[in-house]
């Protein structure tokens, strides 16, 4: 029997745990608590990608371990598949989702536009800060995608950029 | 009958290795299960001698030895899995069943993860 769990609950969960290593268990250092929640989704992704590759056959190169995880992997995780995949042919690949599911929700704080022409130059460190908050809900899904393709054997870095909610790219680059 | 069941993780360490024989053979299965390790790997090195099996799961049959067949499954995150028989007339079919069967067991379980 499978068990399941219902997703607005998983939501309510990476919400909270990115408030609670940012806000509680790490307050005043955002790059020790970015590291520890990559590291949970490190842990989840590898035991993500030796469920999710069960019953598959195995995997030819790096291009078809990416298409796994842009397709089958994605629709397990979030019930959608990667919208645009994007590669270099040397090794960097950048998958971007149209509607990311953890940040579909979200909502940037409009006070930043209130802003006079006098102080603009504060008005970029309110913006950068609604941004690095946006990006510490990112780190999870780093991590699952690294996980993921360390346990196939593929170690690479992953990185995420958020040009426009709720669309996100995430850039992964293989070690050599 | 099957004497020896074997999971081994990615970097060839051994995650769990399971006996039944009554006997106190246990080492020497155990010594049978280390050499397959160095078949599976030379199986999935090289790609001329797989042919059309080349990314198939399950390796089939490693190598006989003394009374033993020894069967090989490599999943797609290089956990190997290693069986050793004594059955002489046994199909591929069954056995890739049976191990099927078995990770299917070890996945509703919590093992330690290979990683």
């Amino acid at each position: 029997m499978v068990r399941e769990v219902s997703e607005s609950c998983v939501d309510s969960l990476m919400t909270e745990m990115v408030a609670c290593y940012c806000n509680r268990f790490y307050a005043n250092k955002p790059e020790l608590a970015a590291r520890r929640i990559e590291a949970i989704g490190y842990q989840v992704g590898q035991q993500l990608s030796e469920r999710y590759t069960m019953e598959r056959p195995r995997f030819g190169d790096h291009l078809e371990a990416i298409k796994f995880i842009c397709k089958d992997f994605w629709s397990e995780v979030f019930k959608k598949q990667i919208d645009n995949l994007k590669t270099n042919h040397r090794g960097t690949f950048v998958l971007q989702d149209n509607k990311f599911p953890w940040l579909a929700r979200m909502s940037v704080d409009p006070s930043t536009d209130n802003v006079s022409s006098v102080e603009d130059y504060s008005a970029p460190t309110a913006e950068s800060k609604a941004a690095q908050a946006m990006s510490m809900h990112l780190y999870f899904p780093c991590g699952i995608i690294r996980g993921a393709l360390s346990n196939l054997g593929i170690p690479c870095a992953v990185s995420a950029d958020i040009s426009s909610l709720p669309a996100c790219s995430f850039v992964v680059r293989i070690k050599a | 009958m099957i004497v020896c069941v074997a999971v081994v993780g990615h970097q060839n360490n051994p995650l769990y290795i399971q006996s039944f024989t009554e006997a106190d053979d246990a080492l020497k299965l155990h010594h049978i299960v280390h050499c397959s390790l160095d078949v599976v790997d030379e199986r999935v090195n090289n790609p001329k001698k797989s042919g059309p099996m080349l990314n198939e799961t399950f390796l089939g049959l490693l190598y006989p030895i003394e009374n033993y067949k020894v069967y090989g499954y490599l999943t797609n995150t290089k956990v190997k899995f290693i069986l050793v028989t004594t059955d002489i007339d046994v199909k591929d079919a069954d056995v890739r069943n049976e191990i099927s069967c078995c990770i299917c067991r070890c996945s509703f379980k919590s093992i330690p993860c290979a990683g």
